[in-house]
């Protein structure tokens, strides 16, 4: 088997953009493996020294605990979700 | 007794040191309240993204694959326990650095409120764990010490009044933390930066991002605790109530005796599986009683 490979499209959600995944996060609660991180975007803070604490964004952090269940994909209300096998 | 007990205890376990929780602890690190504070500040504004930051070019992301490659796997290993081990002076608060922690059953979490926190320094934040990778608060963890000074600073984490109230007295942490326990919670105590303690954590699998580390990729990020949970097979009627408490999957059903049987290798003793027992049939004798546990953190 190959290494599963998730992928959040960060132009929908999250960085700032159209989905606040601090107010969704339907990903993460119907996780059972809770393999997604909830994080502060890193890009905002690094680039310009500038930390903005209202930019968040959520990163598949452990896809090798990923079961295949679909159940993001399925429930993401944007389909920003991508996972590939 | 472990090596770390002997270094860091008084004749006894290192969190049942009360010196562990002053603030003294920092003077042979030329650490005062103020720098500590200022750690812990710079660590918390941006705590949930410490797993995707990179550190020496590795960050948490994709941990499982990178711990599965041959030769990169063992390095990675390496240096993640060298850094939650870390008792070396920390200046990065970047990385968690001498974040190490230890399973506790009740009864010596109820020590360590009674005994060794200073009263009025106990508070109750919103666990970051279960926010960084469920999107929910639940207002569980319990910390002391510096903490309480720094905590109005970090609003995200305080709990809204009709969750907790988030200065508690010592009679409320103390009833609050068996009412997690009695939950499923398992206890947790955790250096906030060694060498000083400051977190008494109500944890969950698999959110708790202290605990992962160890059940799943094998980096003891946290200890056993000092107890190892034991059954008495002539008290237990095969109800199986443990069997659905038990986070580590240490327990198991034998269909030929009906009865649970525990595996104390894989026992992490949080004392968890003994509130649903209602025969007597668990209890905790200390790990050193067991020869084959001796030393198995």
């Amino acid at each position: 088997m190959g290494k599963i490979k998730i992928s959040i499209d960060y132009s929908i959600c999250g960085d700032g953009n159209k989905i606040d995944p601090r107010s969704c996060a339907i990903c993460m609660k119907v996780c059972e493996p809770a393999l997604f991180l909830l994080h502060q975007s890193l890009e905002h803070y690094e680039k310009d020294n500038q930390y903005d604490p209202q930019i968040w964004r959520i990163t598949p952090l452990y896809p090798s605990l990923c079961t295949l269940c679909m159940k993001c994909v399925e429930q993401c209300p944007e389909n920003a979700i991508t996972i590939k096998n | 007794m472990c090596d770390h007990c002997l270094k860091h205890g008084t004749a006894g376990k290192w969190y049942l040191n009360a010196k562990n929780y002053s603030i003294e602890v920092m003077d042979e690190f030329n650490q005062d309240e103020d720098s500590l504070k200022e750690f812990l500040m710079e660590q918390y504004k941006t705590f949930e993204a410490m797993q995707v930051r990179k550190i020496a070019g590795f960050s948490a992301e994709g941990l499982g694959y990178k711990i599965q490659t041959p030769i990169i796997g063992r390095i990675v290993k390496h240096f993640a326990e060298r850094m939650l081990h870390s008792t070396k002076p920390k200046f990065n608060p970047k990385q968690a650095e001498g974040h190490i922690g230890q399973v506790v059953p009740l009864d010596d979490a109820i020590a360590i409120l009674e005994n060794c926190v200073d009263e009025n320094t106990i508070i109750m934040k919103y666990c970051m764990c279960r926010y960084q990778s469920r999107g929910e608060k639940e207002a569980c963890c319990i910390n002391f010490g510096v903490m309480s000074d720094i905590i109005d600073k970090l609003p995200r984490f305080i709990p809204e009044p009709e969750d907790s109230k988030y200065r508690l007295t010592k009679e409320e942490a103390i009833e609050k933390f068996t009412e997690f326990n009695k939950k499923g919670y398992i206890g947790t105590i955790w250096y906030g930066a060694f060498p000083y303690i400051n977190n008494l954590c109500a944890c969950k699998t698999p959110e708790c991002a202290g605990i992962r580390p160890r059940l799943d990729f094998g980096i003891k990020s946290i200890f056993k605790a000092e107890y190892v949970a034991q059954n008495n097979p002539d008290n237990c009627q095969g109800c199986k109530r443990c069997l659905t408490m038990c986070q580590f999957g240490a327990i198991s059903f034998n269909e030929k005796t009906k009865r649970t049987e525990i595996d104390q290798s894989v026992c992490y003793g949080c004392g968890i599986c003994l509130h649903v027992c209602r025969y007597d049939a668990i209890e905790i004798v200390p790990r050193q009683v067991i020869p084959a546990l001796v030393g198995k953190y």
